[in-house]
């Protein structure tokens, strides 16, 4: 034992190895392709003050909220909600059920767990405005197309965190269940979901924080609500009652994140 | 009936679980497998109901071939063969009650089961496991809040629920303090006894093996090297099987049974002296 720890006493100190030149390279790459993207564009700061004052008179306007219009507002805020609710529940329905598809712990055939990666890719390839656009165009404007367009939105999300989530399962439980001579979808309602619970319904939580502010754009393209609203009053250069919509907006975001915050904590 | 005609596991990685091995196992003998980590004890008991797919030979359980058995096959199989863990490996987060009903999934239909709805035949079997092994006030509790050895028992419990004619036993006192490894070993015991269920366990602490076991089969390099009584099964033997002399870290150190320990009490003084020196003696 002691002629052990005294050999290991006498063994040199390595030196420090160099930084590899890969390190090097890839910040001289970074530094080049920011300075290719800026020229690219014409990337210039000076319009921040030379033209600064041109929108003053909006800005006077924004500072003058018209608080007598937030009644008429009490409408829309309750559709954008309901938006939120309904997609909500039915996104995260579907995105439960996509990841489970879309992890290797709950399906073990290749082909089906290719394929659902795959399409959650596509699903997420496509930002929330993005599919405002898509439903408007494909069921018009109003309530529908913003319902369906948070749905896809939030598939993406949640099966993504989820499935990330059953992935870092332990597996005991499931070994078990298998050993039980379980099925594979007995053994997702009984080991896997219960396991997950807790964090799936902290991000359902998250994605509904998300459509209240979502549904605000896509309101804005013809998904209706609060973002109808505001589209609206844009265009008549209403400028005081979108401030007092805004102010509104702010308000109910911040009680509604802190709500979910509250309710989130409990959870985990 | 079990049966290994020239068995050999080979994992992924090329490393060797189980080398030719054959044995036969009655139904309702209580075996303890016996062997250094690595030895293939783990991958013998888990090549039993397929949780490692068995590379060459022929693996048979009352007839029916583990080897090469299709998905549904299998899951018929493992309906008959209930196994428990070293750690537990229950749901946190469900009842005692629902883990244990995880026992009757294989004989509930699908809808049912994904409804979380269970027969009342189905409820009443996993009640009686739970009386079983005494822990049935324990029913809507959840599973995490049970204490290890509890937690084990649940884990039995949920194995008789599933109505099986073999329990396998990983390491299943690995995570227990002594005087609960007893308690757990003993349920396993009287369930084997009572129930002439076929008991495959394995361990590491030769005392447990002596004190269980009808048969021990000792395993060293994925062989098979020892296979008789407890009474057959000497500290040469051991040694054999180690491939090492034994250390006080091979017995589980003799914390006694309930009653014992109430005997022991009676006499602390005596009893509390004799410890050390045998374990000084094997060590």
């Amino acid at each position: 034992m002691t002629t052990t720890s005294a050999a290991r006493a006498t063994a040199a100190r390595p030196a420090r190895p160099r930084p590899r030149p890969g390190t090097y390279i890839a910040i001289l790459a970074v530094l080049a392709i920011t300075v290719w993207a800026g020229l690219g564009i014409e990337f210039d700061l000076t319009p921040l003050w030379t033209d600064l004052g041109r929108g003053w008179f909006i800005i006077q306007e924004f500072l003058a909220p018209n608080w007598s219009y937030i009644e008429r507002t009490i409408g829309p805020f309750i559709e954008t909600l309901s938006i939120a609710v309904l997609a909500t529940l039915a996104g995260c329905v579907i995105g439960l059920g996509m990841s489970l598809l879309a992890s290797r712990v709950t399906t073990s055939n290749p082909v089906l767990y290719r394929a659902a990666k795959l399409f959650l890719s596509v699903v997420r390839s496509l930002p929330d405005v993005g599919y405002g656009l898509l439903f408007f165009a494909l069921v018009g404007a109003g309530s529908l197309a913003g319902i369906l367009a948070l749905i896809m939105f939030n598939i993406g999300i949640i099966a993504k965190l989820t499935s990330e989530t059953i992935d870092a399962v332990d597996r005991g439980p499931l070994e078990a269940a298998d050993a039980a001579g379980a099925s594979s979808l007995q053994r997702a309602r009984f080991a896997v979901v219960p396991m997950i619970l807790p964090n799936y319904l902290s991000y359902c939580l998250y994605v509904f924080e998300l459509n209240i502010r979502a549904s605000v754009v896509i309101g804005i393209v013809g998904g209706g609500g609060i973002g109808s609203s505001i589209s609206v009053e844009f265009a008549r250069f209403n400028y005081a009652n979108v401030s007092a919509i805004v102010v509104l907006l702010i308000v109910v975001v911040f009680l509604i994140d802190l709500l979910s915050q509250s309710l989130r904590r409990r959870l985990t | 009936m079990i049966s290994f005609r020239d068995v050999t596991v080979t994992y992924p990685g090329g490393t060797v679980g189980l080398d030719g091995v054959t044995l036969d196992i009655d139904p309702g003998e209580f075996v303890v497998v016996v062997g250094l980590s690595g030895a293939g004890k783990s991958t013998l008991v888990r090549s039993i109901n397929g949780l490692v797919p068995v590379t060459g030979g022929q693996l048979l359980v009352d007839g029916v071939h583990v080897d090469g058995a299709k998905p549904v096959q299998l899951r018929r199989l493992r309906s008959r063969i209930g196994m428990i863990f070293q750690s537990f490996n229950l749901v946190g987060r469900i009842s005692v009650l629902q883990n244990v009903l995880v026992g009757r999934l294989h004989a509930t239909p699908l809808l049912l089961s994904l409804v979380g709805y269970f027969r009342p035949a189905d409820r009443e079997r996993a009640f009686q496991a739970l009386e079983r092994v005494g822990i049935v006030e324990k029913a809507y509790v959840r599973a995490s809040q049970l204490s290890g050895g509890q937690q084990q028992r649940v884990a039995i419990a949920r194995v008789l629920a599933q109505d099986s004619t073999v329990i396998l036993a990983d390491e299943p006192v690995a995570s227990l303090d002594p005087p609960t490894a007893h308690m757990v070993m003993r349920d396993l015991e009287r369930i084997n006894d009572e129930l002439g269920i076929t008991t495959i366990v394995n361990l590491h602490f030769l005392d447990l093996a002596r004190r269980y076991a009808d048969r021990i089969i000792g395993m060293r390099d994925g062989r098979v090297v020892f296979d008789g009584t407890p009474a057959e099964a000497d500290d040469a033997v051991f040694e054999e099987i180690y491939g090492r002399s034994l250390t006080a870290e091979d017995v589980l150190s003799a914390e006694e049974e309930a009653a014992q320990q109430e005997a022991a009490q009676k006499a602390s003084a005596s009893g509390g002296e004799t410890e050390p020196t045998r374990k000084a003696t094997r060590a």
